[in-house]
């Protein structure tokens, strides 16, 4: 056992040790277990850190000896570290809430949490893998792990219709990258990511197939339809899924693609994957208006965010990376920190309806507050992580002159503030709804809001000192990708080095017409505060109350309304519905000619070999 | 390879019994004729180890066949007894092509002249598409399956099937000009196999036929692998047809504990059966994963060289063709997946607590079977068969000799 795969098999000792120890194991143990042995994962991912720094790549064994010539092994570089200390550190958080939220479960909880760390061991192996082979591996074992979380409860009709479209629709992309790796090599007689047999062998074709992959895993458009149906599995997961472990592969394997000969597909497939990003960042957000759900709500949210991921990822420059990969980081911890504070509400309230909300904020203040905190990152709102990602994205595409991608990410910020503010006006603020009424509403449990509360106070920390993520984490990612990216980078994300007088004379003008505003908000009279209506899903608000945020989403509904259109589910029904026709005309005309009739196709056969043998 | 061959039929035959006196699969005659197919199985994996130049081998092969047919034909229905007659139809005319064959290549050893070589794989064409149920000749394969109890279809397809398939491997190493020399004939049985079969499975209601016919795609993908030869395509065969042999126990296995259920065939009609059988489910479920070749199963070490075979042999159209197929599989599984297992029960006679429970033993059974392929599939060189070549590849490097035919041997 080295320390580059002590981490992967902590993780698989955990899952042994869950199996074992069922018997004995309330479920409450069992969490504390499962968030013992990832938290001690975390640690030990720490431990890769000053290796990486230093640039050095650490390889190791994992599976010797395999399959005939070919090992599993991994290569820990910088990017290796990004994700591991990502998956384990918001595994270790999400864990941590799980004890309380899953205590109540009567059964499946030893499957709960030995799946779940087998998730996170799997993003550990996509990781580190050194080789395409072992990515590949590591890929479908996600895979398979989300697909049996999300169909955890798998009595209810709606948790499996759930868990059948991801592991169709990821899957059926996934043979993308097995396809693609074949062919590597096909060509190659290696898969090493850092070959250069592999880097000559990797064409524009096998890049575009690798994306495809990593399109439905990321939930670009238009494979993304998976994730909203994703949201009946238990809270944890869904926070696992959508911050660290599930969509953040398919991140991984573009940020990979670029240690394959320099990034050389980026030439070729760079613009197509920023305009399929761009595309996501507008699509997920102006779905995300139209939910009442708070899960799906934050669901389309996570279509929009990993688009701007994705537009980072694909600029193709050093500061893309940086914004890409921080980007990436920032968005585990405040989608998880959401994902768990909508677990916190379920859990207390009984439902995620926003209609069936309001007035939480009296009930559960420190959930009110967490979430308030994650839901200024996602906007992008100073001070906190989420800022900084936006304007380090925004920078580098300015640096590279791409200001239709500055402008779709700020549309895309302001109707993410819009949803939010919805979201949150309706479901913390005014009077609380009927449904709510004589139930007694309580707040998070410690562990859960400790849980969800170290992630919101690193989107926190982060924003105001994003060097020390960028220092450790991040720089030494962008630099094993084969940038040379130096960090100058002050307090609240502020560059030091180019771009800084075009952003920061941007974020000043900002800044002044906010203050602009709010000095005509307040001459002009500004009501009294008081209790603000609750969301009411669409219907008229009385008369004579004044327009409000929900107002806003409402009519960015009206506006965006053709955009609900570009629904592409429809079109994959179609597309199955137009299989199993053809299956079934198929199945007909085998049972008439080939089944009922056996001499009919041996005499065929004999004639077609018999003709064949002297024809070839 | 046959070092790896007998313990798995004989642990074939140790869990299908267990299996069986949990859940009766036939009367004493089935149990005779099961056992005596198992038997003249593996007997025929030893006289073909011990002699490989006799028709030792090829005669207990032929009759491990006859007597399944005996095994349809114990099921003592009217459906049964049609089944084995079709059945039988197909042994007796693949016997009949594949020792013509045999006989015209000296059992592999050698190339007859011209036009004898030609016919001896026309032949064997023929002989090979009737043995293993390859479309358009499949007729047999979904009557069967309709027709007996699961494990019946399970030991044809798990034992003898994978036995012809076994020899074929065999006859691939010695005497490979029957393959490479009329490599577009045997690759279009192989892709009208995979393709065709996945299509038929897909429009199948009742889950055993949907079984029989997944077996007759994942044939097609085998016997693309052979054909394709070299490191990767023998790799992938040998692979996958040891995971064919573990996930069709296990898949007609489940099923059978649901009919077991049930009282009745299981359709696509049938809802939520995880409720009263999650042994059984579980099972299915991990059954499925291994054949659709997903990793960490034995079915992706042979699949992902299949992929690779084909890429080097047929480049992007072959491998569009391998993965329509897999994907019409894929959705073909999920849906059982998804209809039959997970979900809610339907209230009903049939469904929920008015069914059989799964027997002990026969859930021991197909855990060990389900859990197998991805124990396996972490390690699959336990599995690689021996490096040496077969006694016949040895021969063959020897000085060329005339034979009667006008060949060289």
């Amino acid at each position: 056992m080295t320390s580059t795969t002590l981490p992967i098999l902590l993780l698989l000792g955990g899952f042994v040790l869950q199996l074992l120890l069922a018997r004995w194991l309330t479920p409450v143990g069992k969490g504390v277990l499962a968030t013992a042995v990832v938290f001690a994962s975390f640690l030990a991912s720490l431990t890769l850190v000053p290796a990486s720094m230093a640039g050095v790549a650490a390889e190791a064994p994992l599976l010797a000896g395999w399959d005939g010539p070919l090992s599993i092994g991994l290569r820990v570089d910088g990017l290796s570290v990004l994700f591991m200390v990502m998956g384990t550190g918001i595994g270790a958080a999400i864990l941590l809430f799980s004890v309380r939220y899953m205590e109540h479960e009567e059964q499946g909880t030893t499957r709960f949490y030995a799946i779940m760390l087998i998730f996170v061991a799997g993003l550990l192996l996509l990781a580190g893998a050194a080789d395409m082979l072992g990515a590949y591996v590591a890929w479908e074992v996600i895979g398979l792990c989300s697909y049996s979380l999300v169909g955890f409860w798998y009595k209810q009709k709606a948790a499996t219709d759930g868990a059948r479209k991801v592991l169709v629709i990821t899957h059926l992309a996934g043979y993308g990258f097995l396809v693609g790796l074949v062919l590597v090599y096909a060509r190659a007689g290696t898969l090493a990511w850092t070959d250069p047999a592999v880097a000559s062998a990797f064409t524009s074709g096998v890049a575009a197939l690798f994306i495809v992959a990593a399109m439905a895993k990321s939930v670009m458009f238009p494979l993304h339809t998976w994730i909203p149906e994703a949201m009946n599995a238990p809270t944890p997961v869904s926070a696992l899924l959508h911050s660290a472990c599930y969509v953040k592969a398919g991140v991984y394997l573009i940020a990979r693609m670029y240690v394959v000969g320099g990034g050389q597909w980026h030439e070729a497939m760079g613009t197509p994957l920023l305009a399929v990003g761009c595309v996501t960042i507008l699509v997920g957000v102006i779905f995300a208006m139209a939910q009442t759900d708070l899960k799906r709500l934050l669901a389309f949210h996570t279509v929009s965010q990993l688009g701007y991921i994705v537009v980072g990822l694909a600029l193709g420059t050093d500061l893309g990376l940086a914004a890409g990969l921080f980007y990436c980081l920032s968005h585990a911890l405040f989608k998880g920190t959401l994902f768990m504070c909508a677990g916190a509400i379920q859990h207390a309230t009984g439902t995620r309806d926003l209609r069936d909300l309001g007035g939480l904020a009296s009930a559960m203040p420190g959930t009110a507050k967490v979430w308030i905190i994650a839901a200024a990152s996602i906007a992008g709102v100073p001070l906190t992580n989420g800022f900084v990602a936006k304007w380090l994205l925004f920078s580098a595409a300015l640096d590279k002159g791409l200001l239709v991608v500055v402008l779709v990410g700020w549309i895309g910020s302001i109707l993410t503030a819009f949803s939010f503010l919805k979201a949150t006006v309706n479901a913390f603020y005014g009077v609380p709804s009927k449904a709510l009424l004589g139930r007694a509403v309580h707040e998070a449990s410690p562990s859960m809001l400790a849980g969800m509360g170290s992630m919101a106070g690193l989107c926190l920390l982060f924003g105001v000192a994003p060097q020390l993520l960028m220092l450790p984490i991040v720089a030494p990612a962008v630099r094993s990708l084969g940038f040379d990216w130096a960090v100058e980078m002050s307090w609240l994300g502020i560059l030091t080095d180019r771009g800084t007088i075009a952003v920061t004379v941007g974020g000043g003008v900002v800044l002044a017409s906010a203050m602009l505003g709010l000095l005509v908000y307040r001459l002009a009279q500004a009501p009294a505060p008081g209790l603000v209506s609750v969301y009411s899903g669409g219907e008229p608000l009385p008369a004579g109350d004044r327009p409000g945020a929900v107002d806003f989403a409402e009519m960015a509904e009206i506006a965006f309304h053709p955009v609900y259109s570009l629904d592409p589910d429809p079109g994959y029904l179609r597309i199955w519905r137009a299989l199993t026709r053809v299956a079934g005309a198929a199945q007909t005309a085998a049972d008439a000619v080939l089944e009922d009739r056996p001499l009919l196709p041996i005499g065929l056969v004999a004639i077609a070999a018999l003709a064949g043998v002297w024809l070839v | 390879m046959d070092t790896v061959l007998i313990p798995l039929f004989l642990g074939i035959a140790l869990g299908v019994g267990l299996y069986a006196r949990a859940i009766p699969q036939g009367d004493r005659s089935w149990w005779r004729f099961a056992a005596a197919t198992v038997a003249l199985a593996i007997a025929a994996r030893l006289a073909g180890h011990s002699w490989p130049h006799s028709w030792t081998a090829t005669l207990l092969a032929s009759a491990a066949e006859l007597v399944a047919v005996g095994m349809v034909w114990s099921g003592g229905t009217d459906a049964a007894r049609a089944a084995a007659r079709k059945y039988l139809t197909a042994v007796v005319l693949a016997t009949l092509c594949t020792w013509a064959a045999l006989a015209l290549t000296g059992l592999g050893t050698l190339r007859p002249g011209a036009p004898w070589d030609k016919l001896a794989v026309a032949l064997l064409l023929i002989g090979v598409a009737l043995k293993l149920g390859l479309v358009p000749v499949y007729f047999w394969l979904p009557a069967v399956a309709r027709a007996s109890s699961a494990m019946t279809t399970a030991l044809i397809v798990a034992v003898v099937d994978v036995g012809a398939f076994c020899e074929l491997l065999t006859l691939r190493e010695t005497a490979p000009w029957i393959f490479t020399g009329f490599a577009p004939l045997w690759i279009g049985l192989a892709v009208l196999s995979l393709l065709g079969a996945a299509l038929l499975a897909l429009a199948q209601r009742a889950l055993k036929p949907m079984l029989a016919f997944s077996s007759i795609d994942d044939m097609g993908y085998l016997l693309l692998g052979l054909v394709i030869g070299g490191a990767d395509g023998m790799a992938g065969a040998w692979f996958g047809i040891l995971g064919h042999a573990l996930g069709k126990i296990v898949l007609f296995g489940a099923v059978g504990a649901a009919e077991w259920h049930l009282g009745r065939a299981v359709t696509l009609d049938d809802r939520g059966l995880s409720t009263p059988l999650p042994v059984a489910s579980a099972a299915f479920m991990l059954g499925a994963l291994g054949f659709i070749g997903i990793p960490p199963t034995l079915g992706f070490i042979g699949h992902w060289r299949l992929y690779l075979a084909g890429a080097e042999l047929g480049g992007p159209l072959l491998l569009t063709v391998l993965y329509a197929s897999s994907a019409m599989a894929l959705l073909c599984y999920v849906r059982v997946i998804h209809r039959v297992w997970l979900g809610p029960a339907i209230a009903g006679p049939s469904v929920g607590t008015g069914g059989q429970p799964l027997p002990r033993a026969a859930a021991v059974v197909l855990l060990v079977f389900a859990v197998a392929p991805v124990l396996f599939g972490l390690t699959p060189n336990r599995l690689r068969p021996a490096i040496e070549p077969h006694p016949h590849v040895a021969e063959l490097t020897g000085p060329l000799v005339a034979n009667p035919l006008g060949g060289v041997k």
